[in-house]
């Protein structure tokens, strides 16, 4: 928005705004004789002509000074009277630097109130223009007996028989719908309301089968509705649309923050129920039964400064979060925990600990880094490094800002491939962790794949990027790589022989260019 | 949609059921203090649709002869909506109304309009293409107008007002009769039945009074006075095969009573029902909708006495409804 602080100039805008808005031309009539920003702009030339004439007739030593400036003087004395230079008549004035100047790149304020009122306006008289204005006129003469035998004639009345009524022959044809058990909910529908503020949701039905997932459901409901009550609608518009499925009770259900796609972010817990749901800037949600969150630490909880508490992983890798992700085996983890302790007596004297170093067990270790992102900004992260699971938890100072926090990621440590440092700078150190999302088996858990084949030739990678101090990242790189050669799992071995296969290829290729 | 057995098959016409115009479908409309007009999918419960009723509650709701329209009216305004179409606006306003109009109503082949309005009138608008506002009656009466009904044989207006005066009034010859059932209770509607035999009306003491309009010429005989509700009643109408009259009441009850014997045939409750404001027979007269004050329309079974079918979707209490059903 702009700031304009000459009495003038917006007088004449308010004078044109009223006239240009007024149909009926009542203001320009009301108005016509009595231009204040002429009348102002007359009388800035009127002083600025005596301030002139004043330095000009001025009996004064400085007078060669004067006459010097003059043209100067013209153009710089600003009386309280002035127009800014847009205005009509002015286009003589040169632009002055003791007022805003507006150029066009400036001026990009938005559509002023009026050219909002006029758009409403319009579209008003459109409306207005379809409905069928009828006033009561009262009869001009008395009706002849002819007009009156047309139009109020006596009928005789015939005893109605006795008829079959079609609403009760589609009642029996359909005996009851699903739909009922949410009809209370379906007050919130926020398609059909006059004034009323609404929000809409995209809708993902996690909780069915995974072909009725494909497309979200579009919900809109009155803002004022809470989350169950929009978890209720939800319920009642589905099994509208699909009165074959059958679902739950609504207080079985939660909603959870989801991505576009559907994938739900599992992280996060369901929405508090009796939340009204435009208190959220989530558009995208998951339905889906309400998991147990026993330990409802929120990550939105820890502070930057002293995350003490994390009470997410444990050596048995038992998340709070989802259990089903993390079904590595007992077996192989106690072996591992043998091999850290002896590994970790060698290192302890070596290392000490990093300030970023949070808990002293030696397989589960927390270090504050930062994630590096493509585009975005760096956003610092709680790396979670245990013998089965890699956790890359956001840290977020700002917890309101809860919906623009950076994505959750907790990665099993059989489908981490690679670990290693990229670069080292002045002051920190990048380093990079490759994983692949197919050998993930909380993901197979989650698509509900039975068969995990794990050989996949098309494997895709993904990659994090980190970046912490020197000591740290090397600790995290060597912490990661030791597990990794530990565990050596498929994930690992497929990448490796990729990297070489790759690493042979380039070397052939050298060979072949240099013969 | 996937579309499995018979259940979906209903479900499909639930799209078709908004062209309710062609005159093959069943309409149900209610409106209320939310200020929008709700069209049903009986059958299913499903509000198919929402017309905007600004500024001005609904009194009365009436669908005219062909199917095509509704007609609504509140404060300061009588509006028809197009039922076949999508538009949610009105598609005539009828304007230069001073306070509200109480009763909607159309002549057997649309013709005309009639409405009766706290202005202390009733009045007849023409609606034929052509030839506009030739044939506009005005009646006026000395008291705010609550209840205003259509004789079956479509030559007069029965009138009632706040004072407890029923007027009769032969619209050829605009000559009017009088009736005061009681004395300084406000009458709140009348209703006739369709074989143009009964005549009852209710009042805000909760009682309600029974002509018989048999003779000819058709002059009211007291039937019957019954104590139909212990407050305040609101509405009352007859089925279809004249055997019942529905009385509606702020005790939060609809009561149902045989024409034969004049006695209770079935108390329609709900918990939460609230005032109930307007109720509609289905043609074979076996279902009954009510419209109450707890934002909700409801259907009832008035053989078994159960409630069959729930309307949700109004914001604000229910005060008017109407429903069109088709012959099969």
């Amino acid at each position: 928005m702009a700031t304009y602080d000459n009495k003038a100039w917006l007088l004449k805008n308010v004078r044109d705004a009223f006239i240009a808005t007024d149909d009926t031309g009542l203001c320009e009539i009301v108005m016509a004789g009595e231009d204040f920003s002429k009348i102002y702009q007359n009388k800035a030339m009127e002083e600025k002509k005596r301030d002139r004439d004043k330095v000009l007739y001025q009996p004064s030593t400085s007078r060669g000074k004067g006459s010097e400036t003059e043209d100067e003087d013209e153009k710089e004395v600003v009386t309280q009277f002035d127009p800014y230079p847009d205005m009509e008549d002015s286009d003589e004035d040169e632009p002055c630097p003791s007022y805003p100047r507006f150029t066009d790149e400036m001026v990009h304020r938005q559509r002023s109130n009026t050219a909002q009122w006029l758009d409403k306006k319009e579209l008003a008289l459109k409306k207005a223009a379809k409905i069928k204005v009828i006033k009561w006129e009262d009869p001009p003469a008395p009706l002849t007996a002819e007009q009156m035998s047309e139009v109020f004639t006596k009928v005789n009345i015939v005893k109605p028989e006795k008829k079959k009524s079609l609403l009760a022959e589609m009642l029996e044809k359909c005996p009851d719908l699903p739909h009922r058990q949410y009809l209370e909910y379906a007050k919130f529908d926020g398609t059909a309301q006059l004034g009323l503020p609404t929000k809409s949701f995209k809708i993902f039905m996690t909780m069915l089968p995974e072909k009725h997932q494909n497309y979200p459901l579009i919900v809109c409901v009155i803002a004022s509705a809470k989350i169950k009550d929009l978890i209720g609608f939800t319920c009642y518009k589905y099994s509208i649309e699909h009165p074959d499925i059958t679902l739950g009770s609504v207080h079985d259900y939660g909603l959870y923050i989801a991505e576009d796609d559907g994938e739900v972010d599992w992280a996060f817990p369901c929405l508090d129920n009796n939340e009204p749901c435009s208190k959220f800037g989530f558009t995208c949600l998951g339905l889906d039964l309400k998991r147990k969150e026993s330990n409802s630490c929120p990550i939105a909880d820890f502070e930057m400064n002293s995350f003490t508490c994390f009470p997410k992983a444990s050596v048995s890798g038992q998340s709070n979060v989802n259990t089903s992700r993390q079904k590595t085996g007992d077996s192989d983890t106690s072996e591992i925990i043998r091999a850290m302790n002896t590994l970790n007596e060698g290192n302890r004297s070596k290392l000490g600990f990093q300030s970023g170093v949070v808990t002293d067990a030696s397989q589960d270790k927390l270090y504050r880094v930062q994630l590096l992102h493509k585009v975005r900004a760096n956003t610092p992260v709680q790396l979670g490094i245990t013998l089965d699971t890699i956790e890359v938890v956001p840290l977020v100072t700002n917890k309101h800002a809860f919906w623009a926090r950076p994505k959750y990621f907790l990665h099993s440590m059989n489908s981490v491939a690679w670990c290693q440092i990229l670069e080292a700078k002045s002051s920190k150190t990048t380093f990079r962790i490759v994983y692949s999302p197919s050998h993930d088996i909380s993901y197979h858990d989650r698509n509900n794949s039975v068969n995990v084949n794990l050989y996949h030739p098309n494997t895709i990678y993904k990659k994090h990027d980190f970046e912490c101090e020197h000591d740290t990242a090397r600790k995290i790189v060597d912490k990661v790589n030791t597990i990794l050669d530990l565990r050596n799992s498929p994930c690992r071995r497929e990448y490796k022989s990729v990297k070489e296969k790759k690493l042979q290829t380039r070397t052939s290729f050298n060979a072949k260019h240099m013969s | 949609m996937l579309v499995i057995a018979g259940v979906s098959i209903v479900f499909h016409n639930m799209s078709g059921d908004s062209a309710v115009g062609s005159g093959s479908q069943v309409a149900l409309v209610t409106g209320g203090y939310d200020h929008t007009i709700k069209l049903w999918q009986a059958h299913s419960g499903v509000c198919l649709r929402t017309m905007q009723h600004p500024d001005s509650q609904v009194n009365d709701l009436e669908i005219n002869p062909n199917g095509q329209m509704v007609a609504a009216c509140g404060y300061q305004h009588i509006r028809t909506y197009d039922l076949a179409s999508a538009n949610p606006d009105p598609v005539m306003n009828f304007e230069n109304i001073i306070k509200n109009v109480s009763r909607v109503g159309f002549q057997e082949n649309g013709q005309w309009m009639y409405t009766g309005g706290e202005d202390c009138t009733a009045r007849i608008w023409d609606l034929r293409v052509g030839r506009p506002f030739q044939c506009q009656r005005i009646f006026e009466v000395p008291a705010p107008v609550n209840a205003a009904v259509l004789h079956p044989d479509q030559s007069q207006i029965i009138v009632g007002g706040q004072t407890g005066i029923i007027h009769i009034w032969d619209i050829r010859t605009d000559h009017h009769e009088q009736l005061i059932p009681e004395a300084e209770a406000s009458i709140q509607d009348i209703a006739i039945d369709p074989e143009g035999k009964l005549m009852a009306a209710v009042n805000n003491k909760g009682n309600c009074y029974v002509w018989s309009l048999g003779g000819s010429p058709p002059r009211p005989v007291p039937r019957t006075k019954l104590q139909a509700h212990k407050k305040y009643a609101l509405r009352c109408k007859f089925s279809y095969d004249s055997t019942m009259l529905v009385t509606t009441s702020g005790d939060w009850s609809a009561r149902v009573w045989r024409t034969s014997d004049w006695s209770l045939m079935r108390e329609l409750r709900h918990d939460s029902q609230r005032w109930v404001w307007d109720a509609a027979f289905t043609l074979d007269s076996r279902y009954l909708f009510t419209g109450s004050s707890d934002s909700y329309a409801r259907l009832w079974d008035l053989e078994k006495g159960t409630l069959e079918r729930e309307y949700c979707g109004h914001q604000k209490s229910i005060t008017a409804l109407a429903f069109r059903d088709q012959a099969v």
